[in-house]
């Protein structure tokens, strides 16, 4: 599929990553470490969920080189569907060869990520990149060491093995070395990744081994690790996406110039109804007569300017919206486990919106909320930052594209715009007291992800998508405020009921001696009697104030 | 004991006990039939605090107010009450005398913690909280604490040619010695035997009392002598009402010559807000404001170079003219408010006397002296415009001032003191000679009726 286009550019493309690793989000030592674990994770995480495996992830980072103290070698373990052996080498070797070109949703996009991964550690530290990995159906480890031939963009095997398997053992255990840059922060942003992707993934066992941080750089001898696990609790997997031929709408001119270019159909009007969804025998006549094409005109023999016709007449006219097919979102339910699970709040709850679509690219935006309980004692680093510059009630954001995390550019995010406290009246509206915390979650998963700018980090202002996200997120705000509002009331005629109950025996003692002639046994006895009837007034009196409040 | 206590006393405990366990027998019964206990008050406010014109007094009105055992926000004061009742309702039935004091600790226990947001220890925090309790009870069954047998500190005494009965003993009030008798906290049980009096003069000061008396003056004018020792309590303001009630003797309230003094002598004759409920038993409506007054001091016609000026004033200029532009106002002001007489009226005292005696006014005397009078007499003497609530540099808060302040002759006096900005006590009468005060003053003033209502 590469192999014609390679042709005929000048750079090859390990060349031109290498040139711009920033683009890739290999900036720096300290955010090539984040970088490095997190395209494994997602790596592994697709290898897992996607195909209906409970995934197993151990994340390591450790010092391997004494005499290098700023060189960590990441290594990450999944039980996920494996490689097989035969492409291995240029799986991880030749960038732009993936099993993500495929519409469908997955976390990366290219699975150019890892690759980058392997090219920094070869200019950092020189260190090849090792593999194991093994298909189910395979009897076989397979064990590769490699680096990548940047001039000529393909592998070059220092080593490879195999061994025979005593397990059913399954998965992949990836390890790269790169120079990195072990601080709090760095500490603090993988650890907020995983805990982040823990929380969306409730099905998952993740570990994440990492130097214990002590403020200063130790470079000798055994260091001690910081190991953090999150358990599985839930063995219910997220629908899985399928494949789908693109929506017309979601296709660019070069797309449809290489896809003509590679059919295999006799007409164009064949092309048409097999190559994309929601365009039947009437829509192609349509598109054609407006292009002023004739129907069974071979694809292969139109010249550019048809296609630009074709292409124009393709963009005016109506599509049904595109399938949601390939959009696998994580579902309510496992929101609201992983939010509980984690964050151990008193109240969650969560949503998934119907599926919409912006410019052919079909999206569903989710959303869930936990307030109250042990949140604030579970809120991770990043939250905790962005809490310090808020003035109350405080919102803890949780963004996700396609089950990813978001850690960056909090600020110039579409979420951001549509929850923060400036814009959205957490306190009036929704009735949160200004020293609350809330945390929100929301998740876009679409197969074209609108990010602001290459470091995808941020989500890019997309009305028909804010429309969604504050929909959802009012929705979830009004569920909150029907909890606290009852639990308010709640707790008022508790305290109107312990009030009552610490003068209750005062009043009947105090009374009680108003009696005269009687016995002190006697003016107990009749003490407790006006105790016990006011005590029971008192009972009769909370409740109907409950039961007025909850009408 | 029992034998040794007096009728007297035991007759007001037979009507106390009674009263207090009517009053609260009916919560019992409200209880007994499972309904919500409730206690209907006349409410102790500002706004049901009525003056009544005709017989100048201040009453309680008759806006009542229920307190509700199940409100959150007055279980505590309800269960306040009972706590008092019981206490006095004890003390009645066990022959007891307790005070004010004893009351407060009798009650005050603690009580479980109920929540973090229960602030509340004790039954009763302060004394403060159990005295307002107390006059909650008082109302409720229209029993006054000396009624019930309640003590208090005494502060007042009296002197004079009198015998009055207080217990099973008579006793002469014109042998005392060098010392009083001092006005026993239950002045309703005093009885009034025979008296040799003309007049009945109340000093404010302790100490010009005791000169007084020592100089003779009571004997000298045929009076009844009585200080309050400051502000008067309950019993001695009780005790003078039924002097001037009961054996038809006017009263002269000699006080300080400034807002303050002005003001005792106003609780002496209207009454209180916070006992308005008592005023008809403790008020002296015809009571008379004998001195020391402004005119005494200045005489109607301020000496130009006494007009007071702030220092910023002093500073700007022309001294002479701010002085005469001050009294222009002054003048003017007392037209408008309607004071016909002719401004004759000789000083006491001289003006070197009053350099040596003056003490200058302070913003807290101003501000009681806008209390009396009401910021639009102030507005007309000193065209300063006050605001309701405080702003960022201390100033003088607005008020209504009270109605039996609006008299021209007040308003006369207190206009002399936003003019002078002086205050003069009592003792620099004395000191400028007992004689003078005994002997000269004071007769004076009561002999040619020089005193305000």
């Amino acid at each position: 599929m590469t192999e014609n286009v390679e042709s005929f550019r000048q750079l090859s493309p390990s060349e031109f990553f290498y040139r711009n690793k920033e683009i890739a989000g290999f900036s720096s030592p300290s955010r090539a470490l984040y970088q490095t674990v997190r395209e494994f994770v997602e790596n592994s995480l697709d290898a897992t969920e996607v195909h209906g495996i409970l995934p197993n992830v151990v994340i390591s980072i450790s010092r391997e080189d004494s005499s290098n103290p700023n060189y960590f070698t990441v290594s990450v373990e999944d039980n996920g569907i494996g490689i097989p052996s035969n492409i291995i080498p240029d799986a991880f070797g030749r960038i732009l060869y993936s099993s993500k070109y495929k519409f469908r949703q997955t976390r990366g996009m290219y699975g150019l990520g890892a690759k980058m991964a392997i090219l920094y550690g070869q200019i950092t530290t020189g260190k090849p990149f090792e593999i194991y990995s093994s298909t189910s159906r395979s009897n076989k480890i397979f064990y590769y060491k490699l680096s990548v031939d940047i001039r000529k963009n393909e592998p070059i095997v220092f080593e490879e093995g195999a061994w025979e398997k005593k397990t059913s053992w399954h998965g992949t255990i990836a390890k790269v070395t790169i120079e990195g840059d072990w601080n709090k922060r760095t500490r603090d942003y993988i650890s907020v990744y995983v805990k982040r992707t823990a929380i969306i993934a409730p099905y998952a066992d993740i570990t994440l081994i990492m130097p214990k941080f002590n403020g200063e750089q130790e470079g000798n001898g055994e260091e001690e690790s910081e190991i953090v696990c999150y358990k599985r609790v839930t063995d219910k997997l997220p629908v899985p996406p399928k494949e789908t031929k693109p929506h017309p709408l979601g296709i660019d001119l070069e797309m449809l110039k290489m896809s003509i270019s590679e059919s295999k159909n006799k007409t164009i009007k064949d092309f048409l109804m097999k190559n994309f969804q929601r365009i039947g025998e009437k829509k192609a006549e349509e598109i054609l007569k407006i292009a002023g094409i004739d129907f069974d005109r071979n694809p292969k023999n139109l010249n550019d300017k048809e296609i630009e016709a074709l292409y124009k007449s393709i963009k005016s006219v109506d599509f049904i919206s595109p399938s949601p097919d390939p959009l696998s979102p994580i579902g309510e339910e496992l929101i609201k486990i992983g939010l509980k699970q984690v964050l151990n709040p008193e109240f969650v709850d969560a949503i998934t919106r119907k599926p919409k679509s912006y410019g052919g690219h079909p999206f569903i935006v989710e959303a869930g909320i936990a307030y109250g309980g042990k949140l604030s004692e579970n809120l991770d680093e990043i939250a905790r930052d962005s809490i310090k510059g808020q003035s109350g009630p405080f919102i803890a954001l949780l963004r996700y594209a396609n089950k990813i995390p978001l850690l960056y550019d909090e600020k110039a995010d579409l979420i951001w715009s549509v929850v923060n406290p400036d814009d959205f009246n957490w306190k009036n509206t929704y009735k949160l007291d200004p020293s609350d915390i809330v945390v929100v979650l929301v998740h876009i998963a679409s197969t074209k992800v609108p990010y602001k700018g290459v470091g995808k980090e941020s989500i890019a202002q997309v009305e028909e998508i804010r429309k969604e996200v504050e929909a959802a997120v009012q929705e979830l705000a009004r569920r909150l405020r029907k909890y606290i509002v009852k639990k308010r009331k709640r707790e008022e005629a508790e305290e109107k009921f312990r009030i009552f109950l610490k003068y209750i025996p005062e009043v009947a003692q105090n009374l009680a001696v108003f009696y005269d002639g009687v016995s002190p046994e006697e003016r107990k006895k009749i003490a407790q009697e006006l105790e016990s009837t006011l005590k029971a007034i008192a009972e009769k009196k909370v409740k109907i104030i409950e039961e007025v409040k909850e009408e | 004991m029992e034998g040794l206590q007096d009728k007297i006393d035991q007759k007001a405990r037979e009507l106390s006990i009674k009263a207090v366990k009517k009053a609260f027998e009916k919560l019992i019964e409200q209880v007994r039939k499972g309904e919500e206990p409730k206690l209907i008050i006349k409410k102790r406010t500002l706004a049901n605090t009525i003056y009544d014109r005709q017989r100048k007094l201040l009453l309680l009105g008759e806006q009542k107010l229920t307190r509700k055992f199940f409100d959150e926000n007055e279980a505590r004061r309800f269960m306040q009450t009972v706590l008092m009742a019981r206490i006095i309702y004890e003390a009645l039935v066990n022959n007891e005398y307790p005070t004010i004091r004893d009351i407060y600790y009798r009650g005050k226990h603690t009580l479980p913690h109920v929540s973090p947001k229960d602030k509340f220890k004790n039954t009763w925090e302060e004394q403060q909280e159990s005295d307002a309790v107390l006059r909650d009870v008082e109302v409720l069954t229209g029993k006054l604490r000396e009624e019930m047998l309640i003590l208090s500190k005494e502060k007042g005494k009296v002197v004079g040619d009198m015998r009055l009965r207080s217990g099973n003993d008579v006793i002469d009030l014109s042998k005392m010695g060098h010392g009083a008798y001092a006005i026993e906290s239950t002045p309703d049980l005093i009885e009034f035997l025979d008296v040799n009096a003309e007049y009945v003069l109340v000093v404010e000061k302790d100490a010009v009392f005791q000169q007084l008396h020592r100089f003779g003056y009571w004997k000298a004018n045929k009076a009844i002598l009585v200080t309050s020792a400051g502000q008067p309590d309950r019993a001695t303001r009780r005790f003078v009402r039924r002097l001037n009630e009961e054996l038809k003797l006017p009263v002269y309230i000699l006080a300080d010559s400034d807002p303050y003094g002005f003001y005792i002598y106003s609780v002496f004759k209207i009454g209180s807000i916070t006992l308005s409920y008592e005023s008809e038993r403790l008020a002296t409506p015809k009571a008379r404001f004998l001195g020391v007054t402004m005119s005494d001091v200045f005489g109607d016609d301020v000496p130009l170079n006494e007009v007071y000026l702030s220092p910023e004033e002093i500073k700007s200029g022309d001294t002479k003219k701010l002085r005469e532009e001050k009294k222009e106002r002054f003048l003017k002001a007392l037209k408008t408010f309607g004071y016909k007489e002719k401004l004759t009226k000789k000083p006491f005292m001289t003006e070197e006397e009053r350099k040596n005696f003056i003490i200058r006014a302070k913003e807290q005397d101003l501000e009681r002296a806008v209390e009396l009078v009401g910021d639009k007499v102030y507005k007309e003497f000193t065209n300063e415009q006050l605001k309701s609530s405080r702003g960022g540099k201390k100033t003088i808060k607005k008020s209504p001032g009270y109605p039996w302040f609006q008299d021209p002759k007040w308003i006369k006096e207190i206009g002399i003191f936003f003019l002078t900005h002086s205050k003069l006590e009592i003792e620099a009468m004395a000191s400028k000679g007992l004689k003078f005060l005994a002997q000269e003053y004071l007769p004076r003033k009561i002999e040619t009726n020089d005193w305000l209502d």
